[in-house]
């Protein structure tokens, strides 16, 4: 190539030239050490491990969480010590919570991967690939006491008569309000009604109320909570859709009423992210999401954070009732080789919960509710001056499964999944149906999903 | 001279549009990725300088007394940007992506050179419908194909390591190195390569020495490529390898960069900046390499 | 004489190379694909004839029954429309743009070195991380693009509201018999992810934005390939300029042209991470596109061999173009 270098600068190019052939010899330098790096990597393969040797390993894979203090208290100090009495190496790794469902199902496929596998929701479909954990819960319950109605209704199939999963923790799914923006329109959000009264006011102020219909999960809990503060359900106790009731109509009607008068076309665009973001960047005046809403503002906007209260679900005509934000389930796999090496873990990770309820900033609540003393005092021990008291409240009384009244099954999860609960929200909101073709069109939809898992004896 | 001014005001005026759209994005990430949190999540203020705002906890900012910096810099963070090299293994991301792109490059030309030389000249009825066949693995999503997949790869006991993606990217980087090595090789007319033969060469010493020179625009285009379709690939890498040191920049970055409904945008935009800033110089130092060897020679 | 046999020799030579050259020189690559994706899609195909569920690899045969069930679907039938228009729509864009694009740049001029590290950045940029780039960009309260069309860009002097002029625009455009926009209202801009068409729209942009150098690249490699006699000879002949474009440059150019275009819509119809990263689906399932629904079939739902009869509607429609094409290209191939 020299000689076109030379025709080139015969032709006058030459000022660039020396520029670019500066960047290529640079590139030149780096992409040969890269080369001569390659072996040596490509060798290396999966790092061994360089301190101790371990007699046993165990793999563990789980969720990124939001709070990145948890995953350094889990990952390096936690693991670590329980590694060390039980002789064993524990391999934790991390994924993003949207990558959940295929990597187990990759791992299925595969039928090797992690031997613990932590899931933010009952896996009710993957209940043929796990073992019965039956013997978890009973050995945690006779250290600590019975497992909470949310654990219980979420990873139990009473139709198998199996534990597909282990309730390891949940989260409660409180509101913030701005208490100042509320106080000024003279209302407290104690009841639906009340909101509804106050959006148009809030909206007035230029800060409306933040209440999702998208296909996202903040959107899908916060719209099965209300349905089920009106007495509106998914399916009844014995696992039959039972969606389409008066009920159901009144909560759209609600939603349509305030999505009306208070809120703008954005609610149907969001993504998990946008309350947060919208509740931080001072906009929202109300918002139904876990606390890292408030968290997020302790760092990052403290005059916001004091002026946000926390709070249980409005109440409505039927009942204040609300759902858990996401529930963290451990699932060992039928494949894996460190069955019982898993069992112990979990068992002990669960019965101490003292550490992961502190380092998660109170957002993960244990399912067995004995394996933490002394709810009150440690809520009011935190620095945020009593803000975090309700939350025990919240998770005692306020809080059930997804499937609720019923138990969490192969059915609710597809229906959860698929976003169809927000999809019927939007488009009453919208003015695409009314209220009760939009009831019935999901009971039309709905029925298929549960005949087909009832066809498979899940349910 | 007047045409000369011409055509060069013409092409301005043609590239000019197309590099503005096109980089804009980039452009905004440099922007956003220097915002305080404070800063970023104001609906007031304006997206493309910076503000005062409360710092929050772990930010620091380092230009705070230099007022004369244009844009309100000043009130800019680094903090977010040495996140993802403290806080992260994202040194090890870029590692594992070039290493696998690197060797995935290597396997590639290896078997699609001389396969798209065959194609090409080679073969007869048979090696259309041979062509057509290795085209048609294409047209199968890897959105499906990675189950199975997985099961191969834990056969092999490849799970968890950065083999199982170079084993598993050809598969999708060789047919189309093939097709494009196939369209280059058949521009270059018969008659080069018969009279090497015709002075006594063998095919395959033909093939070095007189169509390979030729072609190396072909084959430096199907290395770019090749790199480029392994970088870009993010289901396979999430679904074989779970451990964070051995994951690419796909899969890497919204695992520890997206944490439930906590994005750290400012990281993510510095993220994604880096490679994609070393990567368009590579790729653009490659293009010279082969147009300054023709430019010269064809636009006289 | 003793010319005449080495030249036979030689030729029997060739003809003995050929045919054992050519398959063996295919064979590696050929081998390797048929192992690595030809078992997979044949059990792909198993699974879509069972009622797999859940990364389970064996079911129970139910033959066609997925393809139906998937058929009757809405959402699927929507899925399917989408992936065509969404092909076709950003293709177009980038055969058209990419064609001007690589003849500007084969020219040298000043600050050409520059300009072409800013065209490659969209496809240089991995694209899971870039696309999470424009999930900011169009986000629903921050986008920077609502940004600017609505507020002042131009506060302390005359002002300056971009919306206007692109209402204007907008508002001309709504005089045309078929077509309905809106207008930008400044309190409620646009949502380019939360609303049908415009994220229809969004998605294509992208897609169109990231193939696009890809495309110009391999324009530009065509381009420079074109041996130097054919543009002497073409001078000879006196053609220059359009004419030598139209009669000259663009036959040659065909060829590579046509394989761009071709793993152009393979490799936007087989993609799923843009869409799924900007919408997954939504709003209301209306921008699924048959990778997306086949992935939220399969994996999000459970229902594999659902999931793998969707991704396999696909195949038929590829073969189809990829059939026609690859015809295509052969009639203009260059002898």
């Amino acid at each position: 190539m020299a000689e076109n270098d030379d025709e080139l600068e015969e032709l006058g190019i030459s000022t660039s030239l020396t520029r670019r052939q500066l960047v290529r010899r640079g590139l030149g330098g780096f992409l040969v050490a890269y080369a001569g790096a390659l072996p040596k990597v490509a060798a290396a393969g999966v790092p061994k491990y360089v301190h101790k040797h371990y007699k046993n390993t165990l793999k563990i894979i789980q969720w990124s969480h939001f709070v990145p203090a948890y995953d350094v208290w889990f990952d390096k100090t936690y693991t670590k010590n329980w590694g060390a009495k039980h002789d064993t190496d524990v391999q934790v790794d991390h994924i993003a919570l949207a990558q959940l469902p295929a990597r187990a199902q990759a791992e299925v496929a595969a039928q090797s991967g992690h031997d613990i596998f932590g899931h933010l929701s009952p896996q009710a479909g993957l209940e043929d690939q796990v073992i019965n954990h039956k013997e978890i819960i009973q050995e945690v319950t006779r250290k600590v006491g019975k497992v909470s109605q949310v654990g219980f209704k979420s990873c139990y199939n009473p139709k198998t008569r199996k534990w597909h999963g282990f309730p390891e923790n949940y989260v409660p799914d409180p509101i913030h309000f701005r208490k100042d923006l509320w106080n000024q329109v003279g209302i407290k959000p104690s009841t639906w009604d009340d909101v509804r009264r106050a959006a148009p006011k809030l909206k007035a102020l230029g800060h409306p109320v933040g209440l999702g219909m998208s296909n996202e999960l903040d959107s899908n809990m916060l719209l099965i909570a209300l349905m089920q503060c009106f007495g509106a359900f998914i399916q009844n106790a014995q696992a039959r859709p039972a969606i389409n009731s008066k009920h159901t109509i009144e909560a759209l009607k609600m939603m349509r009423d305030i999505y009306k008068r208070g809120m703008t076309n954005e609610v149907f665009a969001w993504t998990a992210a946008s309350n947060n973001q919208g509740y931080l960047s001072g906009r929202l005046s109300l918002a139904v999401n876990a606390i890292s809403i408030i968290r997020s503002a302790e760092d990052a906007n403290p005059a916001l954070a004091q002026n946000t209260s926390v709070a249980p679900i409005p109440r409505g005509p039927v009942q204040r009732l609300g759902l858990e934000h996401v529930m963290g389930v451990y699932t060992i796999w039928k494949f894996s080789k460190q069955k019982t090496l898993a069992k112990r873990f979990i068992a002990d990770l669960e019965m101490n919960y003292q550490g992961a309820f502190k380092n998660s900033k109170f957002y993960n609540f244990p399912a067995f509710r004995g394996a933490v003393h002394d709810y009150a005092r440690q809520l009011a021990a935190d620095p945020h001056k009593g803000k975090y008291n309700v939350l025990d409240l919240i998770a005692r009384k306020y809080t059930v499964n997804l499937g609720y009244p019923g138990f969490s099954n192969a059915a609710v999860d597809e229906i959860f999944n698929t976003w169809l609960v927000p999809q019927m929200f939007a488009q009453v909101a919208q003015g695409k149906m009314t209220p009760a073709d939009a009831a019935s069109a999901a009971l039309h939809e709905f029925k298929p999903i549960f005949a087909k898992w009832r066809g498979r004896g899940k349910i | 001279m007047w045409s000369t001014l011409r055509e060069r005001g013409v092409s301005y005026l043609i590239v000019g549009p197309f590099a503005i759209v096109l980089a804009f994005p980039f452009y905004w990430m440099l922007v956003t990725a220097f915002k305080t949190n404070g800063d970023l999540y104001n609906l007031d203020n304006v997206p493309f300088t910076y503000h005062p705002s409360q710092a929050a906890v772990g930010e620091k900012l380092s230009f705070q007394h230099d007022h004369w910096l244009p844009f309100g810099f000043e009130n800019a963070t680094t903090s977010h940007i040495t996140f993802i090299f403290s806080d992260t293994n994202y040194l090890r991301w870029v590692e594992n992506t070039a290493v696998v792109g690197g060797l995935v490059v290597v396997i590639t030309l290896l078997l699609a050179v001389p396969a798209g030389y065959s194609l090409a000249r080679l073969s007869g009825r048979w090696g259309q419908s041979v062509g057509v066949g290795i085209f048609l693995t294409y047209l199968v999503p890897p959105t499906l194909l990675f189950l199975p997949l997985s099961r191969v790869i834990s056969k092999l006991g490849l799970q968890d390591r950065l083999w199982s993606l170079v084993l598993v990217y050809p598969s999708f980087t060789i047919p189309f190195a093939t097709w494009l090595l196939m369209g280059f090789f058949r521009t270059i007319p018969a008659e080069l390569e018969d009279a090497a033969l015709i002075d006594g060469c063998s095919r395959l010493k033909a093939l070095a020495r007189v169509i390979f020179p030729i072609s190396i625009p072909g084959i430096l285009t199907v290395v770019i490529f090749s790199f480029s379709l392994c970088v870009n690939e993010f289901v396979y890498a999430i679904t074989f390898i779970s451990g964070t040191k051995q994951h690419t920049i796909s899969a890497g970055v919204p695992t520890d960069l997206i944490r439930g409904d906590v994005y750290f945008w400012q990281s993510l935009m510095a993220a994604t900046l880096i490679p994609s800033i070393l990567l368009a110089l590579l790729y653009n130092s490659f293009l010279d390499r082969f147009i300054a060897g023709f430019t010269g020679g064809a636009f006289r | 004489m003793a010319e005449a046999r080495p030249q036979t020799r030689r030729f029997r030579d060739l003809l003995e190379d050929r045919r054992f050259l050519a398959p063996a020189l295919i064979t590696p690559a050929a081998l390797f694909i048929v192992l690595l994706v030809g078992a997979p899609l044949v059990l792909a195909v198993y699974l879509s004839m069972t009622d797999a569920t859940a990364g389970q690899l064996t079911g129970k045969f139910i033959w066609f029954h997925n393809f139906t069930e998937a058929w009757h679907n809405d959402n699927f039938r929507r899925a399917l429309r989408n992936t065509i228009v969404f092909t076709l729509a950003s293709q177009a864009i980038v055969l058209v743009g990419a064609g001007i694009l690589a003849h500007a740049l084969v020219r040298p001029f000043r600050g050409r070195w520059f300009l072409r590290l800013l065209i490659l950045l969209p496809w240089a940029a991995p694209v899971a991380v870039s696309t999470i780039g424009f999930l900011w960009i169009f986000d629903s309260q921050f986008s920077v693009v609502n940004w600017t069309l609505v507020h002042d860009l131009m506060p302390g002097g005359g002002h300056f509201y971009l919306y206007r002029p692109v209402n204007w625009v907008l508002g001309g455009i709504d005089h045309l018999p078929w077509v309905h926009v809106g207008k930008i209202d400044r309190l409620n801009p646009p949502q380019w992810l939360g609303q049908p068409t415009l994220a229809m729209l969004a998605i294509i942009f992208v897609q169109a934005w990231r193939i696009l150098p890809f495309a110009t690249v391999i324009f530009i490699a065509g381009l420079s390939s074109i041996p130097t006699e054919v543009h002497d000879a073409a001078k000879v002949d006196g053609a220059t300029g359009l004419r030598k474009f139209w009669h000259v440059t663009l036959p040659l150019q065909l060829p590579i042209a046509t394989v761009a275009l071709l793993f152009g819509i393979v490799f936007t119809a087989t993609d799923m991470t843009v869409v799924y990263i900007l919408t997954s689906g939504g709003p209301f399932n209306s921008t699924h596109m048959l990778t997306t629904w086949a992935y939220q079939t399969g994996v999000v739902s459970s229902n594999l061999g659902e999931g793998a009869a969707i991704s396999l509607y696909l195949l038929p429609v590829l073969l189809v173009v990829s059939v026609l094409m690859l015809l295509f290209a052969r009639r203009v191939e260059v002898s």
